[in-house]
């Protein structure tokens, strides 16, 4: 009876002592072994329940004393299997603690548990970790994608099992499937938060990110894992972490906001359509100025290829270690350390990490590497310039974050050859302009289609997280789209 | 037909940083294997490199001793690559941007002349773990995995083994004396490869090269060349090619023996450490890390030249770093009496540090006790074997030299007026002997002092008796 409630709802309840941390985690345990949507990779059952009987007298000023929370499967986790959904780590137990599950053990949030993804975090549509498919809880049908790659963090926090969860962003993993499961998704800065114990996919892409279900808390959330942290992440910002949540106040005269128009030319559903003139309506109506700015289409369509290059190059150095010698299973008899390697990894890695790992080595190659490592490098510097351009002259980015509501769950996940036409691929893969600059990006969900939710994004400059907030604030207080949740929806 | 030799040699030093190059585990060699880990020195996903201070102020530190460029901000690349001692399936080094680049070194050559020797680059970069090979296993010890390197790459203007060799002496000796590692090549903590071709004098064009690994002496390094020249002169005068391949150096025959031809070279795919954002380092920074640097062996070497050691002497003395800042510490008690400690180093000492296999800083005499040792015998206070006897206590008790003298007695009586007593009397113990000096016989001096030593045990100054003993003969 208390699914589908915010960390703030929670928290009241908690100090007020109407609930206990432990009946909340033993409510959440509960709902997930009645899990339809494949999003468990290890229930911590034991350890939760543990941890939520040692919590008694609440925290008052600590918003997440006593809450359940889901980790995707890519942190690691003291004691607790970390899979990363890959074959090749399937026993792994790491020996320490990622810094931002550190912080929530220190703040008293309870793991509940970790969830699936895109194998590796590598992939965008929740089909291909070693579980199988994980599926959208909006679509018993089980037809349409949640999206990826951090599927199963997306679908437990949807169900309103948790009020929020970890989820990591290298390309969009967080903020497309937030739009799929009606959530807010947030990617902030690169090195606002720290990466230590985030499995790397691409480094200078990758963020830890999360989902929330309301603005609000998802401003407690960054106001608890931001930070520096200086002997584990030398990438880490040694800014000073703002209070983000107080910092909210709606007041957004004045601000200017900027959508661009080659991405929204990729539209293709009608109400997606009416809901961004709507939004530009009530975000002019709030006082803000709203302007549609453009960008070579050239520069827009190369984000995706020259993503994958950058992406896939990282990744394969920053999976090497992976090689059956200190990980992965040791299969078959083997007499050489060549062998152990070819055996682990060719057992150990699903078909389109292989794939992957292909194309990022063939692009550093010496013999490549000026034709496609070096000039997707110049890409992105490109497009960053252009973005930052943009944002001299603007407080935020507003774009959809999909061209469409709902997308089909296909079984070859990867469409790296498969060909879309250029405005689709523009809208579908723009998210990743976060990314190559590493800029605050929120989606916050403004519809629901046939009872499908979706989100928009909203992109800031860097470290002005306070702006991206209250701004995407707003436009929840006026859409009236808080705390979605299957939960609610059965409710209503 | 004429050839000459042209080598180039890339040098990996090991640093004695407190932690290692990226991770907080300690650097410590000999300790029970895979006890010095930390989860990133074993590519736990998720642990990301942190960069070691000390380590890069030794690589200024290096690079402003090899007269090289410092670059004013850190990059770090990954070099990717498979194998079984690489922990993390590639190495953080510095492939674009090395700290250093462009520097020499001057080698003073046996015919007295000075060769500069061009040094390419100067770059920081990581361990590798130990592997031991069983019988039909290999165990890992991650214990060396991620220990601090430094790489020195030299230009291939090396003409000779002997070049060769003087040239690892100097890098060596930088490195032992900045205090960067111990340089010990038989124990693998400054390890060289050498690459050797050969060409006709007067040609501008490079020889197939050969690179020769496993030499653990800065004489074997020229041994091995030596050997390789000889052997690609021969295969090229008997019209054989000489081949691309990597050879180690047998130290039981004395020549290269082949280890694996080279194949096609392998793709590194390098590209910028993602994890690592590029380091600025300030002026300040890098003035700091030169001006607090160790001295150099060169420049004690002008230091002790100027305190009068001959250049023979001061080079001795530099053979052993811990021996040099001992003899430093001395001179800063009386510089005047620099001969006199340097003897007693190279002397004494030394036999009694030989004798005992130990280093000098067990030596439980402190430099203010071995010249108040010294002292003592300008004082005339002890003569110089009556020295000898202290020092063997002072290495025993650590005690100051006096208190030892006085506590066996073997102080030595200077005292004019006392002295003069036992003149006195031993003269009229002895009065043939004031007949003998009488008769022109000086033999009556020494036979007189003699007598004194023996009943007085050496405690009393000779010169001071002999003094006494002649004048009071003049009296009677």
């Amino acid at each position: 009876m208390y699914l589908g409630k915010t960390i703030e709802e929670l928290h009241e309840l908690l100090v007020s002592k109407k609930v206990t941390p432990l009946e909340l985690t033993k409510e959440a345990i509960e709902a997930l072994k009645k899990d339809q949507t494949n999003a468990l990779e290890t229930l911590c059952e034991k350890e939760a329940i543990e941890f939520a009987s040692s919590l008694i007298e609440p925290e008052v000023d600590n918003p997440f004393w006593g809450i359940p929370y889901a980790c995707k499967d890519n942190f690691s986790t003291k004691g607790i299997l970390t899979t990363a959904s890959s074959n090749i780590l399937k026993d792994y137990v790491p020996v320490f603690d990622a810094t931002v599950v550190e912080k929530l053990k220190a703040a008293k949030a309870v793991l509940i548990c970790k969830t699936t993804l895109d194998e590796l975090a590598m992939g965008g549509t929740g089909t291909s970790g070693h579980k199988g498919i994980t599926y959208n809880p909006y679509d018993p049908s089980k037809t349409y994608k949640i999206g990826g790659s951090s599927c199963g963090s997306a679908s437990v926090c949807a169900q309103g099992i948790v009020p929020f969860s970890l989820g990591s962003d290298t390309g969009d993993s967080v903020r497309k499937p937030a739009s799929y499961a009606g959530l807010v998704g947030v990617k902030p800065t690169w090195g606002r938060i720290s990466r230590f114990g985030l499995f790397p996919f691409a480094p200078s892409l990758d963020h830890v990110g999360y989902f929330t279900r309301s603005v609000k808390d998802s401003a407690l959330v960054l106001s608890l894992l931001a930070g520096e942290d200086l002997t584990h992440d030398a990438t880490c910002s040694t800014k000073p972490v703002e209070d983000y949540y107080s910092l909210i106040n709606g007041d957004i005269k004045g601000k200017k906001i900027a959508y661009i128009k080659e991405i929204n030319e990729g539209i293709k559903d009608q109400c997606i359509k009416d809901k961004f003139n709507e939004c530009i309506d009530i975000l002019r109506e709030k006082g803000a100025e709203v302007n549609e700015v453009s960008i070579d289409k050239k520069i827009l369509s190369a984000i995706y290829p020259s993503y994958m290059v950058i992406s896939c190059a990282e990744a394969t150095s920053n999976n090497a270690n992976l090689d059956g010698i200190k990980f992965g299973p040791r299969v078959g008899e083997v007499s050489t350390y060549q062998e152990v390697m070819i055996n682990a990894r060719t057992k150990g890695f699903g078909e389109l990490i292989k794939r992957r790992f292909v194309i990022g080595s063939y692009s550093l190659l010496s013999a490549n590497k000026e034709e496609l490592f070096i000039k997707a490098q110049r890409i992105r510097h490109l497009i960053v310039d252009k973005v930052n351009e943009v944002l001299k002259n603007y407080d935020a980015i507003l774009a959809p974050c999909s061209g469409k509501v709902k997308s089909p769950i296909v079984n070859n996940s990867d469409n790296i050859f498969s060909d879309i036409d250029v405005d689709s691929m523009i809208i579908e893969n723009h998210l990743g302009i976060g990314n190559f600059a590493g800029l605050p990006s929120i989606s916050i969900p403004v519809g629901i289609d046939q009872g499908m939710p979706f989100d928009f994004n909203l992109t800031c400059k860097a470290f002005d997280e306070v702006n991206m907030f209250n701004l995407a604030y707003s436009l929840e207080k006026e859409l009236n789209l808080v705390n979605l949740s299957t939960v609610k929806k059965v409710n209503e | 037909m004429n050839f000459e030799a042209v080598i180039g040699i890339e040098i990996h030093v090991e640093m004695k940083t407190k932690s290692k190059m990226f991770s907080s585990s300690p650097v410590a060699f000999a300790k029970e294997a895979n006890t010095l880990v930390s989860p990133l020195d074993i590519a736990f996903p998720g642990t990301m490199p942190i960069v070691n201070k000390q380590a890069v102020i030794n690589a200024i530190r290096v690079s402003n001793a090899l007269h090289m460029e410092i670059d004013n901000e850190l990059h770090f690349d990954r070099k990717n690559y498979f194998y079984s001692d690489l922990p993390k399936g590639f190495q953080i080094t510095q492939d674009q941007r090395p700290i250093g680049k462009n520097g020499y070194v001057d080698v003073k050559l046996s015919n007295g002349t000075v060769k500069r020797i061009e040094i390419e680059r100067l770059h920081m970069e990581e361990d590798t773990c130990k592997q031991l090979h069983m019988a039909d296993y290999t165990l890992l010890d991650y214990n060396r995995a991620g220990t601090p390197l430094i790489e020195i790459v030299s230009r291939p203007s090396i003409r000779s083994g002997e070049e060769a060799m003087k040239y690892v002496e100097a890098i060596k000796s930088i490195v032992v004396f900045t205090d960067v590692s111990d340089g010990k090549m038989e124990e693998g903590s400054l390890r060289c490869d050498v690459n050797v071709s050969i060409r006709p004098y007067g040609s501008d064009k490079f020889g197939t090269k050969v690179e020769v690994k496993n030499l653990n002496s800065t004489a074997n390094v020229q041994r091995a060349i030596d050997f390789e020249v000889k052997r690609q002169t021969k295969l090229l005068l008997s019209g054989v090619k000489v081949e691309q391949e990597t050879r180690r150096f047998d130290e039981m025959k004395r020549e290269t023996v082949l280890m694996r031809k080279k194949t096609d070279a392998i793709d590194y795919k390098y590209f910028e450490e993602p994890n690592i954002v590029p380091i600025k380092l300030s002026d300040d920074f890098i003035q700091n890390a030169i001006s607090t640097c160790p001295e150099l062996a060169s420049q004690k070497l002008e230091r002790y030249i100027k305190v009068g050691l001959t250049e023979e002497e001061a080079n001795q003395m530099l053979q052993n770093r811990l021996m040099a800042s001992y003899f430093d510490e001395c001179l800063k008690i009386n510089p005047k009496r620099a001969k006199a400690y340097w003897n007693w180093l190279n002397g004494d000492i030394l036999a009694y540090l030989n004798k005992n296999e130990i280093e000098i800083t067990s030596l439980k005499v402190t430099p203010d006790n071995l010249d108040s040792l010294i002292d003592m015998i300008e004082k005339s206070t002890l003569s110089f074997n009556q020295a000898r006897n202290v020092f063997e206590k002072m290495t025993i008790d650590n005690k100051s030299a006096s208190l030892i003298a006085d506590e066996s007695g073997l102080k030595q009586n200077s005292n004019e007026d006392e002295i003069r007593k036992i003149v006195l009397q031993t003269i009229e113990e002895f009065p043939q002997s004031v007949v003998d000096y009488k008769a022109g016989k000086d033999r009556a001096v020494g036979f007189l002092v003699g007598q004194i030593m023996k009943k007085t045990k050496g405690k009393v100054n000779p010169q001071i008796t002999s003094k006494l003993v002649v004048e009071i003969l003049k009296t009677k």
